[in-house]
């Protein structure tokens, strides 16, 4: 899959090319962003097939769309939006929404404050370690477990690596509230891969390796 | 800024585990609200100066910052999600369905 990314020379150059009535400059534009609107899709619906479905939604809407796109964003936030609104238009249907958490502008977040249940120390952890498939998959179930405006947020700051406002953009809410949602997000993701998770670390008992590396 | 001496939640509970050993500048829990913004170099100077001696003192906090680090380094990472090519080769289904029906 590619995943370079595009110059903005490039990706302008291609704009008007797709403007112009060229379609496969489409693809272009779009392929070094797969990853991340998949992610996003992934981040609302939490599941492949679901999102590889929003995916081919959005992807669609955005060439429909795209004699609108006037360069306000960047090309990889307007199609992530896009993207974001599928996914949530796909789950209002689904009426999954109604067993996960809310999916609404908020602009101010009362959850009182986030204690880590880990304490443990980690040992900095070298990215070789992700050639490692029992990392990646414990990376993506601690970040399935999240609960679903958390994982947003984590998967549009930190994998994307969208700034606050774009984060904030993108899932209509202030930049406030991304932080707040980020901070929690980020401490549970922690937990989740932290050592001990399995409760070994809290009981005194010799620590049960539960990570993979 | 809150500048409890003692590690002690919101809701007076004690968490049980023996944190920071003596009075400091801020409390644990106040160093958890940050400890994102600290990350993303989003604290101010004074701030972050208070929460760098506080690391230094808690073994705990300083435990938290370091798996949050790590986090954040692992989740950005290219290689962590990474989708298959045969899944991505999909995306364009409903685009080129469309795109045939236009040449038709």
């Amino acid at each position: 899959m590619a995943t370079a990314t595009l110059q903005p020379e490039s990706e302008l150059r291609l704009l008007e090319q797709v403007r112009s009535g060229d379609c496969d400059a489409f693809y272009e534009l779009v392929r070094p962003h797969e990853r991340s609107i998949f992610m996003a899709a992934l981040a609302v619906v939490n599941n492949d097939a679901d999102a590889e479905e929003v995916v081919q939604e959005a992807i669609l809407k955005a060439y429909k769309a795209i004699g609108r796109f006037r360069g306000d964003a960047k090309f990889s936030t307007w199609i992530i939006q896009i993207t974001i609104n599928e996914a949530r238009m796909r789950r209002r249907k689904d009426r999954k929404h109604l067993y996960e958490s809310l999916d609404e502008p908020t602009n101010g977040e009362h959850e009182g404050d986030y204690v880590p249940k880990d304490f443990a120390d980690w040992r900095d952890i070298p990215s070789e370690a992700l050639e490692n498939s029992r990392l990646r998959d414990a990376l993506k179930k601690a970040l399935t477990s999240l609960p679903e405006k958390y994982r947003q947020v984590l998967v549009l700051r930190d994998v994307q690596q969208l700034n606050i406002a774009e984060t904030a953009q993108v899932l209509g809410v202030n930049d406030a509230v991304v932080k707040t949602r980020l901070l929690r997000a980020r401490l549970m993701m922690r937990d989740a891969l932290a050592p001990g998770f399995d409760g070994a670390w809290k009981r005194g008992r010799e620590y049960e390796k539960v990570r993979p590396w | 800024m809150v500048r409890a001496q003692w590690f002690r939640l919101n809701s007076g509970q004690q968490t049980g585990v023996n944190l920071a050993k003596k009075p400091i500048e801020i409390d644990c829990v106040e160093v958890w609200r940050h400890i994102s913004d600290y990350v993303d170099d989003e604290v101010d100077p004074d701030l972050r100066a208070v929460m760098a001696a506080h690391f230094k003192d808690c073994a705990h906090c300083s435990a938290i910052l370091d798996g949050t680090q790590n986090v954040v380094k692992l989740v950005g990472d290219g290689k962590a999600f990474e989708i298959p090519e045969k899944t991505s080769q999909k995306f364009y289904a409903k685009l080129n369905e469309h795109l045939a029906k236009k040449k038709r």
